[in-house]
């Protein structure tokens, strides 16, 4: 490892319960990382915090959207005095305040085909936190082009879903859903939130550590009503229109 | 056919070697909204299933 992902003090400190876990080589790995969030909402909330409190080195995130009061029974990145500020602004201030050892960039962006190059510039993956299947589409295909792992979740009520892709190793996005459901709003539960982005930022991790076992060419379910995780496994499809040619 | 629905209930039909979609459509279940598991594997809906195969409807959640 490089001089400069060398932990300091005050980061051995910070991070001493996760060093014990994976050793200072590992906090050094989290410390390379660059990741894009699409999205700061919901599971954008509890990855983002996660991600930052964890150590990742380096954060961008991307919403275009501003805090409404409707939003605070879940996205706790927020609170009641950010109220009408842009969320890429409130995320800014609070995942500063959380570690300012990580280097956060907040845009208050819509992700779309023409500036999806440059949100993902330099960064080495993604964290799906969107709300809707064909900006999911884009980050697809973003992620299968620059051959970088895209973290999948998605929530709805007491449900919710996540799986890893890993370009050439596994389906694709479009491969799993190769339609997007109709677009709707969905109910939205904070707890399921936490769930699913935590499982999100879990997957994360063990990507930058490379251990344990990624949620490869699995869908993990997760039914809040139950109480109950289970998992299906799906393939590439070989005629899957985004990903065949990779 | 043993069929768990999306709100977990079970539906046992006793068909062979249909279309997943033409089941969907049977169960009057908009197949834009679920994606189908066929024996623990997810599946396209043009794929056939019937005699012992089981069947998992999943509806698809996209909120963030």
């Amino acid at each position: 490892m490089g001089d400069d992902y060398a932990l300091s003090d005050a980061e051995k400190e910070r991070y001493s319960r996760q060093i014990r876990l994976f050793s200072e080589e590992g906090q050094e790995r989290l410390k390379r990382m660059r990741v894009f969030i699409a999205g700061a909402g919901g599971l954008g909330s509890v990855i983002s915090l996660y991600l930052a409190a964890s150590g990742f080195g380096s954060i961008r995130i991307a919403d275009c959207d501003s805090v409404e009061l409707s939003n605070l029974n879940r996205q706790i990145l927020h609170g009641s005095s950010d109220l009408g500020l842009s969320k890429a602004q409130s995320a800014l201030e609070t995942l500063s305040d959380i570690n300012p050892e990580v280097e956060v960039e907040a845009l208050k962006k819509r992700i779309s085909l023409e500036n999806i190059e440059s949100l993902l510039q330099g960064c080495d993956m993604i964290m799906d936190a969107m709300d809707n299947f064909s900006a999911r589409y884009l980050l697809n295909c973003a992620a299968l082009q620059r051959k970088i792992p895209l973290f999948h979740g998605a929530i709805s009520g007491f449900q919710g879903q996540a799986t890893t892709i890993v370009p050439g190793r596994t389906a694709c996005l479009r491969c799993i859903f190769p339609r997007a459901p109709p677009a709707q709003t969905s109910p939205a539960l904070g707890s399921t939130c936490g769930v699913i982005g935590s499982i999100q930022v879990n997957e994360a991790i063990k990507f930058a550590l490379g251990r344990g076992e990624l949620l490869e060419n699995r869908l993990l379910l997760w039914d809040g009503l139950s109480s109950t995780l289970e998992e299906i496994s799906c393939e590439r499809n070989r005629s899957c229109p985004d990903c065949c040619y990779f | 056919m043993r069929i768990q629905m999306p709100d977990g209930s079970i539906v046992e039909l006793p068909i062979d070697d249909h279309r997943i979609q033409d089941i969907l459509r049977e169960l009057e279940i908009n197949s834009e909204e679920v994606i189908v598991a066929k024996n623990g594997r997810i599946v396209v809906e043009e794929e056939t299933a019937g005699g012992s195969d089981e069947l998992k409807i999943v509806r698809i959640v996209h909120g963030g």
